[in-house]
């Protein structure tokens, strides 16, 4: 138990997807002017991670990995290269099932997130998570963690950098920092901060 | 001809895909501890943004709209496979310090944006072009982030010492922020505001401040 | 192709096809980009297995001439030879079975090893495999050291190395770390030989066959009985000093190279 905790806690803030390794972060700058949609993009992005990240794992470990397809009787191939187009195969259709979902059963969100439904696809945090996963070699129960725990920690630094950008409308920056720039700097004050965690362990 | 060096050379400063389009900074920021991970790392992304600009504007009449996307990603997807398959055979030891940030060219938003915002509607020459210049726009930023980073932090630049470190007998102490994550966040704002101050052309306009009592309206 | 614009203006889109040439595009599509990818994997292969080979014996060869008296390993001179063999962790003897050159590579070994416990696993090495790979270098027929590859997690990240221990199975003639990510300027001197240095001659377990070795903080002086299994550690990294103090009492334990370590010490030489 105090495992699957460690991971997730790890995941979230030692290793936070976008502060730690600024995976997604396109995304995040583009998105994160407003708290609302920033909270649904990380909801959305959350969603997709917990349900690619387990998924990816089980095509690794049953497919491709090198000695994967001993049950199929070919204990030699070695498939890991078709990685890479497996994973964003995967993400690409779960983005496409989870559109079909938020439109039918969500279509207040729907409208709001718009064009950045589908960009999901795209982002670089979805597929580094699956990546990371498969590059530490996790299992299934591990993998299932990290996707949540990763998923959570990208929503969480998104919703703070966009409550941050909120309050940044009222400064007075130079004019070549306002905007991009002065996002740029609040971000790495945020990563700054999340650096305290390393070396946290739960026992 | 003067069209096709045009869209070579307007990427690099005036429409720079990290600057003013915001584009393509993930791995831009993990990569640029050492210079030689940085310009690594910007030429595989030229080769591949180049080579699948140019393959999709070879088929773009081809390619239904449909299913435009997932064909765009699929070719991508397989030439960063290649691309990862030769480093890994001509410079296993750097490619390894690359580690996942090469398989995420792939969700690179300056591939699939030139992808699907100039090669699918020009020619393949002038896609290839295109390619080649957004590729050396990022390598660029990558450079410049990767050089400061690792003279700063390490006293050296590729691996040759050029500030002699204190622990070996020098003068420098080195800067260990600049090794860490945040110091690529700082880097990268003090570079946007060095270009636009240089270019006050790309300058945000200032947002309208949200009305004071009114509730913040739920806008996409 | 039509007129086309070479220049930068974009042209009108295509009228959208049918099902079925639609399907037969994404079929043509995935067959090109499939036959790529397979060519490029296929032909590169060969160079790939090479240099990840090179790599790890570059490493070990750069351990194994960091260490006093094994300078001369990698000529060969003086019959010394220079061997990979898989080793069945909980018995300490050969594998037969395992390929070591698949082992150190980090395959072959089908699903990983059994997963330890949190409260057994103060090293954070995660699963122990049923056999792990070690290099042998005997001179004249007789083991001289044995290499030992190492991991474990540090402060923030895994660390990897390798240990070289004498032919007596007690002895540490050098360690090596391979890879690690942590903190520039404070852990990250676990990868610089002058730190390196400190392990040499130290030894791994006391008269009782009690694991001693460990990193410390302050280290008693060098003629005490206790400083043979004492490393000074760095100072402003406790944390990444204690990673690698407890992955290498691991992989010299019971759960680790143990048994084999202590089929050395019996002076059981093959």
């Amino acid at each position: 138990m105090s495992d699957t905790v460690q991971i997730f806690v790890r995941a979230a803030f030692v290793e936070n997807l976008a502060l730690s390794f600024f995976l997604g972060m396109c995304f995040f700058l583009a998105v994160s002017r407003r708290v609302e949609t920033a909270l649904g993009c990380g909801a959305a992005v959350l969603g997709v991670q917990t349900f690619t990240v387990p998924l990816n794992q089980l095509i690794h470990a049953r497919l491709l990995r090198p000695g994967a397809l001993a049950w199929a009787g070919l204990p030699e191939v070695d498939l890991s290269y078709l990685g890479l187009l497996s994973y964003i195969g995967v993400i690409a259709a779960s983005v496409q099932i989870l559109e079909m979902v938020v439109e039918r059963f969500f279509p207040a969100l729907f409208r709001r997130l718009g064009i950045y439904l589908p960009l999901l696809t795209v982002n670089c945090a979805i597929l580094g998570g699956s990546l990371f996963t498969v590059e530490r070699a996790y299992g299934f129960g591990e993998a299932a963690v990290y996707g949540f725990g990763s998923g959570f920690g990208w929503a969480l630094a998104i919703c703070m950098l966009a409550g941050v950008r909120e309050k940044l409308a009222y400064a007075d920056p130079p004019e070549g920092l306002r905007g991009l720039g002065l996002c740029f700097l609040v971000a790495g004050l945020l990563s700054l901060g999340f650096l305290g965690f390393a070396g946290i362990e739960l026992r | 001809m003067s069209g096709g060096l045009r869209a070579l050379a307007r990427p690099i400063v005036d429409e720079n895909p990290i600057t003013l389009q915001i584009l393509g900074i993930c791995s831009a920021l993990a990569v640029t501890r050492r210079l030689d991970t940085a310009l690594l790392m910007g030429a595989s992304l030229i080769a591949v943004v180049a080579l699948s600009n140019a393959a999709i504007a070879a088929i773009r009449h081809q390619v239904p709209r449909s299913i435009r996307l997932i064909v765009q990603i699929t070719i991508i997807a397989s030439l960063v496979t290649v691309v990862d398959q030769l480093l890994r055979a001509f410079a296993w030891e750097l490619s390894r310090q690359l580690s996942i940030f090469v398989g995420l060219i792939i969700t690179n938003c300056i591939v699939l944006g030139r992808a699907e915002g100039f090669a699918m509607s020009h020619g393949v020459r002038a896609s290839f072009l295109d390619g080649i210049g957004n590729g050396l726009g990022y390598a660029l930023v990558l450079a410049c982030v990767g050089a400061v980073r690792e003279l700063g932090g390490s006293g050296s630049l590729l691996g040759v010492s050029i500030l002699p470190l204190q622990e070996h007998g020098g003068w420098y102490v080195p800067m260990g922020l600049l090794l860490l994550p945040p110091s690529a966040f700082f880097l990268l704002g003090a570079l946007v505001w060095a270009v636009r101050s240089w270019r006050p052309e790309q300058v945000e306009a200032a947002e309208p401040l949200p009305a004071a009592a009114a509730p913040a309206s739920g806008r996409g | 192709m039509a007129a086309e614009a070479d220049r930068t203006n974009p042209e009108a889109p295509a009228a959208e096809p049918g099902a079925a040439r639609t399907l037969a595009i994404a079929f043509a599509v995935c067959a090109g980009c499939a036959a790529l990818v397979s060519a490029s994997v296929v032909l590169l292969r060969p160079l790939q297995l090479a240099n990840q080979r090179g790599a790890r014996e570059a490493r070990v060869r750069s351990l194994v001439e960091g260490v006093p008296g094994l300078s001369e390993w990698g000529t060969g001179a003086g019959g010394a030879t220079f061997e990979l063999r898989a080793v069945d962790l909980a018995t300490g003897g050969y594998a037969s079975d395992a390929d070591p050159e698949a082992l150190l590579r980090g395959e072959g070994e089908g699903p990983p090893g059994e997963a330890l416990p949190p409260d057994q696993d103060p090293a954070g090495v995660g699963r122990v495999p049923r056999s792990a790979p070690v290099f042998e270098l005997r001179r004249a027929g007789r083991l001289h050291t044995v290499i030992l590859p190492v991991h474990g997690r540090g402060y923030v990240s895994q660390i990897r190395g390798y240990l070289a221990v004498a032919g007596d199975g007690n002895t540490i003639r050098g360690i090596t770390i391979s890879e690690h990510q942590e903190t520039p300027g404070l852990g990250a001197e676990i990868e610089r030989p002058e730190w390196q240095q400190r392990w040499q001659g130290k030894r791994l377990r006391d008269e009782e066959d009690r694991v001693r070795i460990r990193v410390v903080r302050d280290a008693t002086s060098a003629d005490s009985a206790e400083a043979a299994f004492e490393v000074q550690g760095i100072s402003g990294a406790t944390r990444t000093g204690d990673g690698v103090s407890e992955l290498v009492r691991f992989w010299v334990g019971s759960k680790g190279f143990g048994p084999y370590l202590a089929r050395l010490r019996e002076g059981g030489d093959r």
